[in-house]
Order: C-alpha cells, then sequence, then structure tokens
C-alpha cells in the first residue's frame, strides 16, 4: 500500500465516510414503522429528485464509466449514437410501472417485486424461482462492479487491487447493512451528483489537456475518419443497434432493482418529476462520459491496447489529463457508479431471501418472527451476502464484464413478459409466467453458453423471444387460477 | 377516483409511455443515420452527431414533459387492503 499517492486517497476516504454516516444516520432515524417496509423499501415517502436519482444511480453501473467510454474512444461516435439509448429507461421504467406497482404494492402490503409476483400469480413456487433468479444474477453484476471499481482503483491511485477492494467494497456492504434502502436512496443521490460532477471535471481537463475541442477534433478526423460515421467502417453493425435497444433500452423496464421503485415514492407528484428529472440525468452522464473517452484522443496517442485495454482508457485519461492533486476527485465519480449500483442490487437481493423467502415461509408455518430477530436478520444477510460478493472478487473470474451483461440480460428475460403481462393483461396465469420465466431463463443462459446468435444477434433476442413464446403457450394450456386476486389486479366498472 | 378509475387512467399513462418510446425509436433513427449523409459540418463535428446525441436527448426530455403534464394525472395512492 505504501506505494500509492496519498492526495488521491483523500477525497474518496472523505466520500466513503459520508456514505457511512448517511447509513447510520438513516438508522437511527428509522426508529418507528414496520421495520420490513422502512429496511426493504424506504418506509415508501421517497420525493421526485432522490427517486430519479436512486433509479439512474442503480441503473449507470462502473462499465458505464469506464467500459463504455473506452469503447467510444475505439469506436467513436458511433458509440455515443448507440448509448444514448438509455435515455428512454427511467421515463419507461416509472412510466410504465411506477403507478401501477405502487397502488399494488400498497393494497398488498407488497414491499418487493416478488411479493406482487406472488399475489398476482397466487405461486409460492413462481415466486421462490423469481427470489432464485434476482440472487443469481444480482451476484454476478454486483462481482463485476466489486472488479471494475478496484481494477480502476489500482490504475489510478497506485494502490493494489485489495486495497481498492477493501476500501470502497467493505464500505458499501457496511453502510447498505446498516440503513437498509433509504440509506441506499440517499448515498444513491450523492453518488449521481458525484458522478455528473465527475464527469464535467474530466472533460473540462481532457479538452484542456488536448488543446481544445477543435484541435482534439481534427486530429481524430485525419487519424480516425471513420469515428465519425455511424457505422464506423463496420465496428458499429445495424444489428448492434438493434440489439441494444432492446438490452440497454426496452428491456430494461423489467429490472426488478428499478422496477422495486415505483413501491418507493410518496406521491404521484413525486413520479412524475422523477420521470422527468432521471430522463434528463441519465442523458447527461451518458453522452457526457462518452463523449469524454472520444475526446481522451486529445491526451491518449495508442491504441486501446497500449493502455491494457478498452477497460483502461479512462483511468489513463485521468493520469494523463488531470494534476496530481485533483485525480483524487477524479476517481469519485466512476466508483460512485460502482458503489450506487452495488448498494442498489444488494439491498434488493437482501430482500428476496429475508421477505421473500424466510419471512414468507415463517408466516405460512404460523411461526412469528419477533421484531429484534428481523432486525438482527436483514442487517446479517445484508451484511452477509454482500461479504460473499467481496470474497469472489478478491479472486475474480477473467471474464467479469461478460458476467455482468450476461445476468443483465437474464434478469430482463426472466421479468420482461412475467411483469408486463401479469400486471396489464387479465388472461395471463401462473403456467405462463413459470414456462417463461424458467424456460426462458433456460434458453437464454444456453445461448449464452452455445454462443447461439440468431443472424448475428445478441443472445437476448432468443432469450426474450423464447420468453415470449413459452409465456403465451403457457397460458393457453394453463387455467385461470386464482379470480379474487384476478379481480384485484383488474377491477372492474361499478 | 375509484379503483376501476384509476386502473384505466395507468393503463392509459402506460400505453402513451409505450407510444413515447416508438416516437423516441423513430426520430433517433431519422436523427441519427437519417442524417448522417448531410454533407453540414457544426463545430467540427458532422451534424448527425449533434443531432443523434445532444439532440436526441433533449427531444427525449421534451417528449417526457409532454407525457406528464398532458396524459399523467395525480391520485392517491392509498386505496386501502385487500378488497374482495
Amino acid at each position: 500500500m505504501g506505494e500509492g499517492r496519498l492526495s488521491a486517497l483523500a477525497p474518496l476516504l472523505l466520500f466513503m465516510a459520508l456514505m457511512v454516516a448517511i447509513g447510520l444516520f438513516v438508522r437511527r432515524r428509522a426508529a418507528h414503522g414496520s421495520f420490513v417496509a422502512q429496511y426493504f423499501i424506504g418506509g415508501r415517502d421517497l420525493g421526485g429528485f432522490v427517486l430519479a436519482m436512486t433509479t439512474v444511480a442503480t441503473y449507470s453501473s462502473v462499465s458505464s464509466f469506464v467500459g463504455g467510454p473506452g469503447m467510444a474512444f475505439s469506436v467513436g461516435f458511433g458509440w455515443v449514437y448507440m448509448a444514448v439509448v438509455q435515455v428512454t429507461a427511467i421515463f419507461l421504467v416509472l412510466g410504465v410501472f411506477g403507478k401501477r406497482v405502487a397502488l399494488l404494492a400498497r393494497r398488498f402490503d407488497a414491499v418487493t417485486v416478488v411479493d406482487l409476483i406472488r399475489a398476482r400469480y397466487g405461486s409460492d413456487t413462481l415466486a421462490a424461482l423469481s427470489a432464485f433468479v434476482i440472487v443469481l444474477f444480482f451476484c454476478g453484476t454486483m462481482a463485476a462492479q466489486f472488479v471494475g471499481g478496484a481494477n480502476l482503483f489500482a490504475t489510478v491511485t497506485g494502490y493494489s487491487y485489495g486495497t481498492g477492494l477493501v476500501l470502497f467494497g467493505l464500505v458499501v456492504v457496511l453502510y447498505t447493512a446498516i440503513g437498509g434502502f433509504r440509506a441506499v436512496a440517499f448515498t444513491d443521490t450523492c453518488c449521481a451528483l458525484v458522478m455528473m460532477a465527475g464527469i464535467v471535471l474530466l472533460l473540462s481537463y481532457v479538452l484542456h489537456a488536448g488543446g481544445g475541442f477543435s484541435a482534439i477534433l481534427a486530429h481524430i478526423r485525419a487519424a480516425h475518419p471513420a469515428m465519425l460515421t455511424p457505422l464506423a467502417d463496420g465496428n458499429m453493425p445495424v444489428g448492434l443497434y438493434f440489439t441494444q435497444w432492446l438490452l440497454v433500452g426496452i428491456c430494461t423496464v423489467a429490472l426488478p432493482q428499478s422496477v422495486v421503485r415505483g413501491i418507493s415514492y410518496k406521491d404521484t407528484h413525486s413520479l412524475h418529476r422523477a420521470m422527468l428529472i432521471g430522463t434528463f440525468v441519465i442523458g447527461f452522464m451518458n453522452i457526457g462520459v462518452n463523449f469524454t473517452g472520444i475526446l481522451a484522443h486529445g491526451v491518449l496517442t495508442g491504441t486501446p491496447a497500449d493502455y491494457g485495454g478498452v477497460d483502461f482508457v479512462i483511468p489513463q485519461a485521468i493520469v494523463h489529463a488531470l494534476p496530481p492533486a485533483l485525480v483524487g476527485f477524479a476517481i469519485v465519480g466512476p466508483l460512485a457508479a460502482s458503489i450506487s449500483t452495488i448498494s442498489g442490487l444488494l439491498i434488493v437481493a437482501a430482500s428476496a431471501l429475508v421477505k421473500d423467502v424466510f419471512l414468507h415461509h415463517a408466516k405460512k408455518s404460523g411461526r412469528e418472527v419477533k421484531p429484534r430477530t428481523l432486525r438482527r436478520l436483514s442487517t446479517l444477510v445484508t451484511a452477509g451476502l454482500g461479504t460473499l460478493v467481496f470474497l469472489i472478487a478478491l479472486t475474480p473470474p477473467s471474464l467479469i464484464w461478460l458476467i455482468n451483461m450476461f445476468a443483465f440480460g437474464g434478469l430482463e428475460t426472466a421479468f420482461f413478459w412475467v411483469l408486463l403481462f401479469g400486471l396489464y393483461w387479465r388472461r395471463a396465469n401462473r403456467l405462463g409466467a413459470l414456462f417463461s420465466m424458467a424456460g426462458g431463463t433456460a434458453v437464454y443462459c444456453a445461448a449464452q453458453y452455445f454462443g447461439l446468435k440468431v443472424a448475428g444477434l445478441h443472445p437476448i433476442v432468443t432469450g426474450i423471444t423464447a420468453s415470449l413464446f413459452l409465456f403465451l403457450l403457457g397460458t393457453f394450456l394453463g387455467k385461470q387460477e386464482g379470480e379474487q386476486n384476478r379481480f384485484l389486479f383488474f377491477p372492474k366498472k361499478g | 377516483m375509484n379503483d376501476y378509475e384509476k386502473y384505466r387512467q395507468v393503463r392509459k399513462e402506460a400505453a402513451a409511455t409505450g407510444l413515447l418510446l416508438l416516437v423516441l425509436i423513430a426520430a433517433w433513427i431519422l436523427l441519427g443515420f437519417g442524417l448522417a449523409q448531410v454533407d453540414v459540418e457544426l463545430f467540427g463535428l458532422p451534424l448527425w452527431v449533434w443531432t443523434s446525441t445532444v439532440g436526441f436527448w433533449l427531444f427525449a426530455v421534451a417528449g417526457v414533459a409532454v407525457l406528464v403534464r398532458i396524459v399523467f394525472c395525480d391520485m392517491d395512492l392509498e386505496g386501502g387492503g385487500p378488497r374482495g
């Protein structure tokens, strides 16, 4: 640890201390009301600004800040054109599901997405499968965040990978376990603000170090003219644009970590504000950070391979463009993207185990769980899950970034039709939902494993199509069950 | 609003959100691929780069502003417990 730069470490230490302080503060303030609702959903009283920021921060991972701009450096403006489809992600999930899940969650006293799935389809098997899928894929995504963040930390500060992992990895587990969803929402808000400030800081220094916007563009035009075209000499095929619309645009509407935010806000005015603020913020981040990646040509003259791959372009740009005293501030932005995603996923994964599995079975078998036990168990499970992922990240699998995208597509395949049809199609039934979630996810995993790409498209296309077909098949083969709940989900006139 | 009216309104809002998505997809194609051959530059960059990134983003923000102002409406989220 001795060879690192302390000046690069100080801002991060301060930021992490602030995150823990927020966790402790929230834990103290949240002593009233139902513990489960407070811990896992923040008492349903988030305002529009915090709702927007927590949804954006959880969605925007470290790969949006490191891998994405690195690819933009390599490919050019076609990458920004592709990445900008993500401006649809926030208004889509809040507009389609925000009010629907808020109303239903209050009606059924639901605090998780799995609660709603159980209430809609009346199936414990489907609920257990949903919880399993969430925990499995979330662990993969969280591990990728830990690894990405620690790599970035090591490259920029000069300290070791392990030091970075311990420093920010354990802190995020700590404050999430202490403060629950409310701490996640408030720390996410800080993280989103820091991400935006980090982009502005890095962009301005990259422009300055590269001799200004015009000079950098003149260099790109002379050395890489294909970077100014949408197809980038075949590096950005139309099929890639199409699959990205599905993977990071349309299908993100069903990501459980985003949908659960629909349960957390206080009133519809807040939801409407969040849709607008969230769309503005996610666009600002995506365009800003990817433009920065391209403009890094002003400070980095080699190819991504010369710097160790696309993931090292932004860390190297930080080191090359910023004065040493500011390097520590620039790294806080991308690390904030990492920790906000980890905390957002961790609390949902913990709720799947505590609320959807343990509490449900305790209630079913007539066992009473004391509030004190529940409080301790929730904290322990959150901390335990986080620690498990932390341990996986200590010896990271070599294909960790692929695991991240694999998990993203897996969650979308599992939940897209189950949620969309479940909440808006009266005829949807449990057999269709079971077929869709189990079969669709299995087809998606098989397509990934065997490298099956229909017409050269990402396996998400195969997974989501199979999931749709299986849902319709199950719905037409299965019986209409749980009429009472169906009436509550789809009220009739009069 | 009773439960049925709320459900109808929420369905209408979800459909309008989907419609906005379709409009945005069309705009995205038009502002990017549609203008890629236009030989006009702005601040040293081809026009399509500005329109398909910053232009598309601002168009999306305007679209969401119109959506929440015209289609979405405030409602009471507290509807009581399960009723049969």
